[in-house]
């Protein structure tokens, strides 16, 4: 389609360039043959419990039981650890990458819904759904209660923006808000559509998206000055988008939408939706590494695997009862 | 979140579930009726008729016809037919109303889908259901209703009756009397 006709010189240009990239970057972050593949975590809230998926080899390799109705995951691959949400016990499962084991549960608020991690791994966020709450756990003093900072009506998604700060979608008051999570304080708040749930950034453009569950479309906040964030432009996609990733060299933006059934590829640079992909199931969660992307089908339960250029499903792997993958779901051990 | 100074499973928290179903709270507790549990459910159900998929779809395609085939439905008039938005209203035989809006309908793949923010005489929120017929050979069809749904009770430690568990017993219910009345209907002779 568009994508692909205007640009294929590009197209092979950028594989080329991201193959490159992906190999220095391997080379750096992987120097003895430790092959650690990066894998896919994601939380199946029916049967409270995460599958473990080998990206390399597009397999389940474990099921790790945690908490009550799993949502929210983040796999943190600075310091090795996934962190994941149990709402209905209001607690977050921490796993080790390396054993596939929870090694420590933590109360979180009244209900824990979105996660996300500082890069380097020191802050864990957490959108205390209930509380109206964004509560933030300094991984650098184990025990210690969370900070929590009062925030708008059903806060939902997280994006970590750098030390303690981190973005949250007040879903029930369609806004953002940035929040300084150590001085326990909103620090900007900007109107979005309706019910954001999911937020992504794109750091390179300093970019915030926030996904509108209910008004089927997505607020692209322009973040350069994040105490006067700006709505930069609105882009219509499906019915109920639930979650995106970037792809394809950060040029495409993936968005999955629930009451479709599809996913609708945006053209991140020109912000139109290049192409929408059928054949999902309710499809949730969305996470890229390498050129693939990852489509986490809560109705149908299964991880479809793409190839982010092209949008074809590569293959499909069946998880848990209900899963969601809500968040950066992929991780691999440092 | 007044909800949820309640006691648990007292009168007052019957009485509340009571209020939430009038649509009244929709004006004293915006915020709590926005919300929703945070584990989403889903039921599934299907039946295999002996007639042409067609023929099933012509019976079931039109949103304001569920009065005709459902067996819980008394009256279901819609707004704007089958077009996008169309809001219909659900006059349950029991007693109740559902409020409905029309998300999609395709004659191509014989489906329609819809939703509706609050369960009314359901005890769901957040609901959307999709009601599908596919051609099984010539001569037999396979229907499918699929819903996706919060429980009724928005906040931590419903009340039994407005629970996970009632709400996908409460849709179980009706997609299987629905589909099982459908069959009926449209083998008879």
């Amino acid at each position: 389609m568009s994508a692909r006709g205007s640009g294929a010189g590009n197209c092979i240009r950028d594989v080329a360039l991201a193959t490159a990239l992906a190999t220095a970057l391997a080379a750096a972050a992987l120097p003895v043959a430790v092959a650690a593949a990066p894998f896919a975590y994601i939380t199946n809230q029916g049967s409270h419990d995460v599958s473990v998926v080998d990206l390399a080899l597009n397999q389940v390799v474990a099921t790790v039981p945690v908490g009550k109705s799993p949502a929210g995951v983040v796999a943190a691959s600075a310091t090795g650890l996934v962190y994941v949400s149990n709402p209905d016990s209001r607690s977050i499962s921490v796993i080790d990458m390396r054993s596939q084991r929870v090694t420590a549960e933590w109360p979180a608020g009244q209900g824990p819904v979105g996660l996300d991690a500082s890069a380097d791994g020191r802050w864990l966020f957490a959108a205390d759904w209930y509380a109206n709450r964004l509560l933030a756990f300094d991984t650098q003093q184990p025990g210690q209660p969370p900070r929590a900072t009062p925030v708008g009506q059903a806060p939902a998604g997280v994006a970590a923006a750098g030390g303690a700060l981190a973005w949250v979608a007040e879903r029930d008051d369609n806004s953002v808000a940035l929040v300084d999570a150590a001085a326990q304080r909103v620090l900007s708040r900007v109107a979005v559509g309706d019910h954001p749930f999911a937020l992504l950034l794109d750091t390179p453009r300093q970019r915030l998206y926030v996904l509108n569950v209910q008004s089927n479309d997505l607020s692209v906040i322009d973040i350069q000055q994040p105490t006067q964030p700006t709505l930069l432009a609105t882009v219509a996609v499906g019915k109920a988008p639930y979650g995106a990733a970037l792809a394809h060299g950060g040029q495409l933006l993936y968005v999955t939408n629930q009451h479709d059934d599809t996913v609708s590829v945006v053209d991140a640079e020109r912000l139109t939706v290049t192409r929408t992909l059928r054949g999902f199931g309710y499809p949730e969660g969305v996470a890229s590494f390498g050129d693939r992307v990852y489509v986490v089908n809560w109705m149908d339960e299964q991880l479809s695997v793409l190839d982010a250029a092209s949008g074809r499903t590569l293959a499909q792997v069946p998880t848990g009862r209900n899963s969601r993958g809500f968040g950066a779901f992929i991780g691999a051990p440092p | 979140m007044r909800l949820r100074t309640l006691p648990r499973r007292g009168a007052l928290a019957r009485l509340a579930h009571l209020v939430t179903l009038t649509g009244l709270a929709a004006a004293l507790l915006p915020a709590t009726v926005l919300a929703h549990g945070p584990t989403r459910q889903k039921v599934t159900e299907q039946v295999t008729i002996n007639a042409p998929a067609a023929a099933v779809w012509a019976r079931i395609r039109n949103f304001d016809a569920l009065k005709d085939w459902h067996p819980a439905v008394a009256e279901s008039p819609a707004t704007q037919g089958n077009s996008e938005g169309s809001v219909r209203t659900l006059q349950l035989k029991g007693g109740g109303t559902v409020v409905e809006t029309l998300e999609s309908h395709d004659e191509a793949k014989m489906r329609y889908s819809y939703r509706a923010k609050q369960g009314g005489a359901l005890p769901v929120s957040n609901y959307a259901s999709t009601l599908s017929v596919r051609a099984d050979g010539d001569n037999k069809a396979v229907v499918e209703w699929r819903g996706a749904f919060y429980r009724g009770y928005p906040n931590n430690d419903p009340p039994p009756d407005q629970n996970d568990e009632a709400a996908v017993r409460a849709i179980t219910g009706v997609y299987q009397s629905g589909l099982a009345q459908l069959k009926k209907l449209t083998e008879a002779r």
